[in-house]
């Protein structure tokens, strides 16, 4: 998880990462955000995303996030 | 049947009178034999095209859902054979698109390049047919990454793909929004009666009193830009207020028919003129476009195994940071043509698209530039006075990209963008001339746009500040929300151009 902060805050500078769960709902993120935290997760965490898992719902938290990258690591292996 | 005709509100209201008269659970068939007999109106053979849309695409969604991983299912298909089937379905209603919609560009570029002299076809180009392919193709790949069930009964499937207020200019529809609103029953509810006829009143305002005005100026200065040099400039601002009056407008008769029917279709405008940059523009403008766009070709394209590949070479290249950001930047190029191409199969277009996506692109690259800029110039960019300046900013750009929209060629639209920073004379405004035979009503119709835009304007402000109108209206005495009513309703005939001297809508050509 420290990771993922670390990549969302080093993406996105200006967002509150801790607390914040509308990242998509209140365009917090835009979709060149949301592509670079995609292209860092993959490297990072050895995981592929597909079009299918670019839906808020994965995205409106770094929590949703995680639990993604969870799920995706589960599957993948 | 223009949806500003006295027969379009007449056939509205037969449709809506036996829509509550009917039990609930056969409305939606209701509103589909309707959707079938309004665009049947515009000509019958246009339903073999629609029907053929609806077909490929009900039989494609069943197919791509089949099997794959549901527990206890059976494993009906292979994810290879869901992909193709997927692909296959694609290229069937795009392709009916381009071939109707692209060939003649085609031959154009082909003889112009080659020297040959092959014949134009003389295609017909169905109402509405980019709006229903886009439509009914966002809903195959929807289907076929699960965010969606199938539908099982064609017929219900047939009214997603050509509910008559949506079908011939959007608001490009997702199904998992709609489905429910087509098929629950509907009660009649005075409230939300009122809340369309007035949705629609507004868009009857902002077509005949504000576009169909800008639209005479607009003409003059672009059809016979060398005849009116100097109001270039004047004529690139009126087509801003024909546009967004023509298109926002016929959004708001869209939507409020919608809500007379208990049906909330998608916003496709958010006060576009109030962008801080261009990507927040297409966040405002044609919103459906543009979420389309990016769901269903920016995202599939970006996170495709080839731009993998390109992305690990620019980071090796151009390093970490802008190897990141660079094959987004391409993606959006590739998604900002198809933007430009979908407007019309012109490379006037194209232009217009990539100068878009080029911007963007640029915006996406420099971000980290920017923000040092900003923090060296000690700008805060959380003041009024930098917000107000990038409005300015934005509503620029987007006033040059409409050269090229409205403009019939490229060399046109580059003579017009010259002559509005080299050539004023607003006294031809006077010489345009507005008006029936025997009557001129220049200076009357100028007065008019003002008005119109100011009212507009005025209402976007109240907006975006977190308002709604309609809500606001309500908290007032009758009386007053009442005379409001009345207000707009006769303004338009007395302000506005009549309905049979316009000529249809802009995005209804697409």
């Amino acid at each position: 998880m420290d990771k993922l902060m670390e990549i969302l805050e080093e993406i996105v500078p200006d967002a509150d990462f801790e607390n914040c769960k509308s990242l998509i709902d209140d365009e917090i993120l835009d979709s060149f955000a949301i592509l670079s935290i995609v292209g860092e997760i993959e490297e990072e965490f050895g995981v592929r995303l597909t079009p299918a898992e670019i839906i808020p719902d994965n995205f409106n938290s770094a929590e949703a996030l995680w639990k993604m990258i969870q799920r995706l690591r589960k599957s993948e292996s | 049947m223009s949806l500003i005709s006295m027969e379009f509100l007449i056939f509205v209201f037969a449709a809506l009178a036996v829509y509550y008269l009917i039990p609930g659970r056969y409305q939606w068939i209701w509103l589909l034999g309707v959707s079938y007999v309004y665009y049947a109106s515009s000509g019958l053979v246009y339903l073999i095209f629609i029907g053929y849309t609806t077909l490929v695409t009900y039989g494609a969604a069943l197919l791509v859902s089949q099997g794959e991983g549901q527990a206890g299912e059976v494993k009906s298909m292979s994810a290879k054979g869901r992909r193709r089937a997927l692909v296959l379905a694609l290229l069937l209603v795009f392709g009916l698109l381009a071939v109707l919609k692209y060939t003649n560009f085609a031959i154009g570029n082909l003889n112009l390049l080659l020297h040959t002299e092959f014949r134009f076809q003389n295609f017909l180009l169905p109402l509405g047919i980019s709006f229903y392919t886009f439509q009914s193709a966002g809903y195959i790949m929807d289907v076929y990454w699960k965010r969606c069930e199938p539908e099982r009964n064609l017929f219900r499937f047939a009214l997603f793909v050509s509910f008559f207020p949506q079908i011939l200019q959007g608001p490009i529809g997702r199904y998992s929004r709609l489905a429910r609103q087509f098929y629950e029953p509907h009660r009649f509810d005075s409230a939300r009666i009122e809340k369309g006829a007035l949705r629609i009143l507004w868009g009857f305002f902002k077509k005949l009193v504000v576009a169909e005005t800008a639209a005479v100026f607009v003409a003059a200065a672009f059809d016979e830009y060398q005849s009116y040099p100097g109001i270039a400039l004047f004529g690139v601002l009126a087509y801003t207020a024909q546009l967004y009056g023509d298109f926002s407008g016929g959004m708001d008769v869209v939507i409020g028919v919608s809500v007379l029917f208990g049906i909330e279709l998608d916003e496709n405008f958010k006060r576009p003129f109030f962008a801080v940059s261009i990507t927040d523009f297409w966040h405002r403008w044609h919103i459906t476009l543009g979420t389309w766009m990016k769901d269903y070709l920016f995202y599939p394209l970006s996170l495709s195994r080839a731009m993998g590949r390109f992305k690990r070479f620019c980071k090796k290249v151009f390093g970490r940071t802008y190897g990141r950001v660079m094959p987004i930047c391409v993606s959006n190029l590739v998604v900002f043509f198809a933007v430009g191409i979908w407007h019309g199969p012109a490379w006037k277009f194209i232009v217009y698209g990539l100068y878009n996506g080029l911007i963007i692109a640029f915006s996406g690259l420099m971000a980290k530039n920017y923000q040092k800029l900003k923090s060296v110039c000690h700008v805060n960019d959380r003041s009024k006075g930098w917000k107000i300046f990038q409005i300015i900013r934005t509503f620029v750009l987007v006033n040059i990209s409409w050269f090229f929209d409205r403009a019939d060629t490229i060399p046109q639209a580059l003579a017009m963008m010259k002559n509005a920073v080299t050539c004023f004379s607003l006294g031809e405004l006077l010489e345009v001339h507005v008006g029936t035979a025997g009557t001129t009503y220049t200076v009357l119709a100028l007065l008019i746009l003002a008005v119109g835009c100011g009212v507009v304007f005025a209402v976007s402000f109240v907006q975006e500040k977190g308002i709604s109108i309609q809500n606001a209206l309500a908290a007032r005495p009758w009386m007053f929300k009442w005379a409001v009513y009345l207000l707009l309703l006769f303004s338009i005939p007395m302000l506005g151009q009549p309905p049979d001297s316009t000529g249809g809508f802009i995005y209804a050509q697409f």
